[in-house]
């Protein structure tokens, strides 16, 4: 069991445009020697997605939600509703479910600092931060966070933007051992490459 | 962690201030700063060369984009003597 102390909800969109700054974020979690957790990380069929959901964020201290997809990009596109939704269950978990939940941390992202005034206005007066489509700025916002509400200190935001350079190089070289492609990187189930993630965090600190 | 990514390595990536640097594999702090891509491959490169290094080029997000392999072939020709 990963205690609460140190698992980190993260509920973003999974589409292929956003994956990098998916395993950005992941990677800094990890990194900073917290628990991701998604909604990926479990494949079991007999379990309801909502269900699978309500844990993780029972689960979890703190909640990292991205409402980068709050927008649909062309005509007939629907808006994804699942961010935005997710986030009001954490918020409530926070407020009214009381004892340890009552101290969860929340961190709400989006591509643009000031979207969410018009689509989601009851977050009005809340301090949502932005990435801005880069997986760069992305690592930036997460460090800071848990180094702020958890940490105090950690390594700076440059390391770590090296060190996911570094980390996509080495995936890149294990997978061509194990005979994939390099373009194999963008179908690997996101527990795979949290897998690798572990694997080189483990010889980078030997 | 394998022994490949044990080998020495030069990379190109970009830099928070939208310009592009060329690392060794492990530093954090630049080797060398460019403001275009195509200057900080040409040095990578060149360099990787030197040091019998893998070279990898790095899109703005991260991703691998290039691979070259400079001095580690696991399969050298045959001395002919």
């Amino acid at each position: 069991m990963r205690p609460f102390e140190k698992c980190v909800f993260v509920n973003c969109p999974f589409d292929p445009e956003f994956r990098q700054i998916m395993l950005a974020m992941v990677f800094t979690i990890k990194r900073l020697n917290f628990f991701p957790r998604l909604a990926l990380e479990r494949n079991n069929s007999a379990e309801s997605r909502i269900r699978k959901i309500v844990d993780l964020i029972d689960e979890s201290k703190f909640g990292l939600h991205d409402l980068s997809r709050m927008e649909s990009k062309k005509a007939n596109e629907l808006a994804r509703m699942n961010m935005p939704f997710e986030l009001g269950i954490d918020y409530g978990c926070k407020h009214m479910k009381g004892g340890k939940w009552s101290d969860k941390r929340i961190l709400v992202l989006d591509t643009s600092q000031y979207r969410y005034q018009a689509a989601l206005s009851d977050l009005a007066g809340s301090d949502i931060r932005s990435h801005n489509n880069d997986a760069k700025i992305a690592i930036r916002e997460v460090r800071d966070w848990l180094v702020t509400e958890s940490l105090g200190t950690g390594p700076s935001f440059r390391a770590l933007w090296s060190d996911f350079n570094y980390f996509n190089a080495f995936l890149a070289d294990r997978l061509e051992e194990i005979g994939s492609e390099p373009e194999d990187i963008d179908e690997m189930p996101v527990p795979e490459v949290m897998h690798y993630m572990k694997e080189w965090f483990d010889a980078l600190d030997r | 962690m394998s022994s490949k990514a044990k080998k020495e390595s030069v990379h190109v990536v970009s830099r928070t201030d939208g310009g592009w640097a060329v690392k060794k594999g492990g530093a954090v702090r630049a080797s060398k700063t460019f403001e275009k891509k195509q200057e900080a491959v040409d040095w990578g490169r060149s360099n990787s060369i030197k040091a019998k290094a893998e070279f990898y080029i790095h899109g703005k997000d991260g991703r691998i984009q290039k691979k070259a392999s400079h001095g580690n072939d696991p399969h050298p020709p045959k001395d002919r003597k």
